[in-house]
């Protein structure tokens, strides 16, 4: 019988971690997650069964400190040549398991990728964000507070509106940082999160990047408030809410970088936000492959396992197509972050467009290959008990996020046709 | 504008009373759901089961298709198809698992009640339950999973069925069913039927409801048959023609549910496009050209999905003309409108969420309900891959099964 591991790696391009560190978190998601996975819709709110799964692997399993450099107790990874595809491998392990969770603890890394990343690591903030993840056995989130009521698209359409949408501002007060604005959607917002990194302007309506400001703010600072967790079609182990803030200070060194390297580094984030979604999509494939295994060779049509209907067959192929070669352009995009020097910077147009164009492409395969999944299950589709309807629930945010397909249409043709109008 | 000016369809095949019906709908859609949902959401006591009873007992839905020597409204006519869309459509818009709930219950009257074909032993039997005002006639369907390959075997033995079958899957309402449909293979004859049981009669067993993606007026349930017994004349539908015309009938529910909830859909949508403002300050959301393209298909897909939901009723409409809705060209028409309908659905419900973002995932905006209610209604269909054989059956004479 095939396993989930028959579907192709780029074997000479991965990381050393990869089968170490996949292997580990699979047993983790075999026991902590998967046997739970089905009460979490309605756990949304108290995070019940989903916190101690967090907990193992973030707090226990350490895995929420692997971006910090080794002498701050993190495992140094910002500063490897494997950090797109060890990133790649992880989310689409724990996305086999929850997506909701693989956004989670995948938007941990997320802010930080700001300030623990070569070749821009700021070492005084990472000394003074690692006590929060490293000093701990219990699961701590950072989360990326980009989005605001009037739109998120418009705030990482860079390019063209440069951030001159941003409302929230952060006003240099003296040593300090005094930050206002209302942000709503960030992962990890919903009363969880430990450590906000901020996307502000310092001059409302400015296209200059040197005005996009990238801040990091602790949650418990005054004047820094978290709404309840919204309800969601799914992915109900990702918690997003409203956050306030109100006349925020913070040391003037928690910008992230200054005057145009923020701007520029934030490219970066979307670079990787949008590689990490692939992951979700590629390991959600995974699972679906696994559990609809099952039940075609358990349920019968015509005396005969359904797998062996010749017209189910044509589906089946085609949905191992699909697993097999999101799974392919997944880790390219992935050596594509791990190695800049070939590839290009990460932030670079290029890098943005193409990652995007992965995301979008297989987010839309995913929800066509999920969608036929469940209809070739019958009413059986519909039941939570398969697991399949959840994952349709889940990765249909995947499509929607990031700015939404159209952004994602948006900027791959200005890349590729070199338009300069849309 | 509503939707029935908007979304063209050959509306001289409506009668008077199909259109005050559908008016009256909105006007309970509106007041019992959708000026209630944001605070009640999708739940069952609060919310679902009084819209429920309005409709199928105050407003009397239940009793339209039954006849009136049986205490119903006596609209038991092939006419009934295109009452049934209408009404459904504006049922869907409120809530597309109530609607479900109905095309379930319509298919069963349908083999039962309809004028000249009535069959009165069952009516006899079900007329306290249908022509009930206090009593939800919860109607479930025990099908084929795929496609014509009955979950249920039954027996017949000095005038009665003992139905068999052990933790079988109806498409829906298995945990309150009032009435059972079962598809049955029936013992030393080659052709199925659908018998007609109580819910509670004996050797029933309904399990607990289960989770599930959507349409949650629906408990649904493993069900089991435990040599449960029903004198003969509740076979309703015996042999290939009739058990197949209770389907077209489902199936014409089908597509008119999904036809409400992409009216719905298309509200919200449209709400969204008015007010919504992308690109800085520069450009309300249907201004785009990207995203009104986007918004452009999905108008499509509702405008063709309605034009031909009403063709199929038509067709069930009037058998003088097309022939009876259980001849194989109807019921392959039927199958094969329904699953249109619902791909489409499928398509544009996500298309507009796509179009809303984290707005069209939140529970808030209530368009994910219509995503996973119609995803959900698709399933009772059953797999495409195997409606296709059926298709390739009739116009090629495939004998491929
Ligand atoms: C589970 C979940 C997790 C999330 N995580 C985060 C997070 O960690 N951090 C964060 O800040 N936000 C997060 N979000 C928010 C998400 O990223 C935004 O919803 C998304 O970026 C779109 O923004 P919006 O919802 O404001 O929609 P809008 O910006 O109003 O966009 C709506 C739609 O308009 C179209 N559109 C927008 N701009 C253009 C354009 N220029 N040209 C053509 N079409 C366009 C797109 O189709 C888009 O889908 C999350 C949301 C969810 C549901």
């Amino acid at each position: 019988m095939r396993s989930i591991d028959d579907f192709t790696r780029p074997l000479e391009n991965i990381s050393p971690m990869d089968d170490p560190l996949g292997l580990i978190v699979r047993d983790w998601a075999e026991k902590y997650v998967i046997p739970h996975r089905r009460k979490f819709d309605e756990d949304y709110v108290d995070h019940k069964f989903i916190e101690p799964a967090f907990d193992k692997l973030m707090g226990e399993m350490g895995m929420q400190r692997v971006l910090f450099p080794e002498n701050m107790g993190g495992w140094g990874f910002g500063r490897s040549d494997h950090v797109g595809t060890s990133m790649y491998r992880i989310m689409e392990e724990v996305a086999r398991a929850d997506s909701g969770m693989a956004v989670a603890y995948g938007v941990v890394y997320w802010p930080l990728l700001m300030i623990a990343v070569e070749p821009h690591v700021n070492y005084e903030l990472c000394k003074e964000f690692a006590p929060i993840f490293c000093d701990t056995e219990e699961a701590r989130f950072a989360a990326n507070a980009m989005t605001e009521p009037q739109g998120g698209s418009d705030i990482e359409n860079m390019e063209i509106l440069g951030g001159s949408t941003i409302q929230t501002t952060a006003v240099l007060d003296g040593d300090e940082w005094v930050i206002n604005g209302h942000k709503l959607w960030p992962t990890n917002s919903g009363g969880v999160c430990n450590l906000f990194g901020v996307v502000c302007t310092t001059n409302p309506g400015s296209r200059d990047p040197d005005d996009f400001a990238f801040i990091f703010v602790p949650a418990d600072t005054p004047g820094c408030t978290q709404g309840p967790p919204y309800q969601k079609a799914g992915m109900a182990a990702d918690k997003n809410g409203d956050i306030w803030f109100e006349n925020v200070r913070v040391p003037k060194s928690y910008r992230a970088h200054g005057p145009g390297l923020d701007a520029m580094y934030f490219k970066e984030m979307v670079s990787l936000g949008n590689m990490a979604s692939t992951a979700f999509v590629g390991g959600v494939l995974l699972n679906v492959w696994e559990r609809l295994y099952e039940f075609v060779s358990e349920e019968t049509y015509k005396g005969q396992p359904l797998k062996e209907h010749d017209a189910v067959a044509g589906l089946l192929a085609d949905i191992a197509r699909d697993a097999e070669v999101v799974r392919i352009v997944g880790y390219q995009n992935a050596r594509m972050m791990d190695r800049p020097d070939i590839y290009g910077a990460r932030w670079s147009d290029e890098q943005v467009a193409k990652a995007r164009l992965y995301k979008y492409w297989s987010a839309d395969v995913g929800m066509e290959t999920l969608g036929k999944a469940m209809n070739l299950m019958s009413v059986y589709g519909a039941d939570r008990d398969w697991d399949i309807e959840k994952h349709w629930r889940d990765l249909k945010i995947v499509q929607l996020w990031l700015g939404g397909k159209q952004l994602g249409q948006a900027e791959v043709a200005r890349w590729f046709w070199d338009l300069e109008t849309v | 504008m509503s939707e029935h000016d908007l979304f063209p369809f050959a509306h001289e095949w409506l009668s008077d009373m199909d259109t005050s019906l559908a008016a009256n709908l909105e006007k309970w859609a509106a007041s019992e759901l959708m000026e209630k949902r944001l605070e009640l959401k999708e739940d069952y006591a609060g919310l679902l089961e009084p819209a429920m009873r309005k409709l199928c007992l105050d407003i009397g839905l239940q009793r339209l298709l039954w006849p009136e020597a049986y205490g119903g409204d006596g609209h038991n006519t092939p006419a009934a198809a295109l009452t049934i869309t209408a009404a459904l459509e504006q049922v869907a818009r409120g809530d597309t698992s109530i609607a479900l709930l109905l095309s379930g219950m319509w298919a069963l009257q349908s083999c039962m009640a309809m004028e000249g074909k009535e069959n009165p032993e069952a009516c006899e039997a079900f007329a306290d339950l249908f022509a009930s005002k206090d009593t939800l006639a919860v109607t479930s369907l025990v099908l084929p999973l795929f496609r014509d390959e009955p979950q249920a075997h039954a027996k017949l033995s000095r005038g009665a069925w003992s139905v068999e079958a052990k933790k079988v899957r109806p498409i829906a309402c298995g945990a309150d069913a009032a009435v059972f449909g079962v598809y049955c293979s029936l013992d030393g004859e080659d052709e199925a039927g659908l018998i007609a049981l109580p819910g509670d009669a004996k050797g029933v067993k309904k399990g607990k409801a289960l989770l599930k993606t959507g349409l949650a007026a629906s408990r649904n349930a493993d069900v089991t048959f435990d040599k449960t017994k029903a004198p003969e004349g509740m076979c309703v539908a015996r042999g290939r023609e009739a058990c197949r015309a209770a389907l077209a009938w489902l199936y014409l529910g089908v597509s008119a549910s999904n036809v409400g909830a992409l009216f719905a859909s298309y509200e919200i949508l449209r709400e969204w496009g008015d007010n919504r403002v992308i690109k800085g300050k520069d450009q309300v959301f249907k201004n785009n050209p990207l995203t009104s393209a986007v918004m452009g298909e999905v108008a499509k897909e509702i405008a063709l999905d309605r034009m031909l939901t009403y063709n199929l009723a038509r067709v069930l409409a009037a058998p003088d003309v097309y022939g009876e809705a259980g001849g194989e060209r109807n019921f392959v028409t039927a199958c094969m409108v329904a699953q249109q309908v619902a791909q489409s659905a499928e398509k544009a419900i996500g298309n507009a969420m796509e179009m809303m973002a984290s707005a069209g995932y939140a529970t808030e905006w209530n368009l994910e309900r219509y995503w996973r209610d119609t995803k959900t209604m698709q399933l009772c269909l059953g797999p495409y891959e195997l409606a296709k054989m059926d298709y390739a059956r009739y116009f090629y004479q495939s004998q491929a099964r």
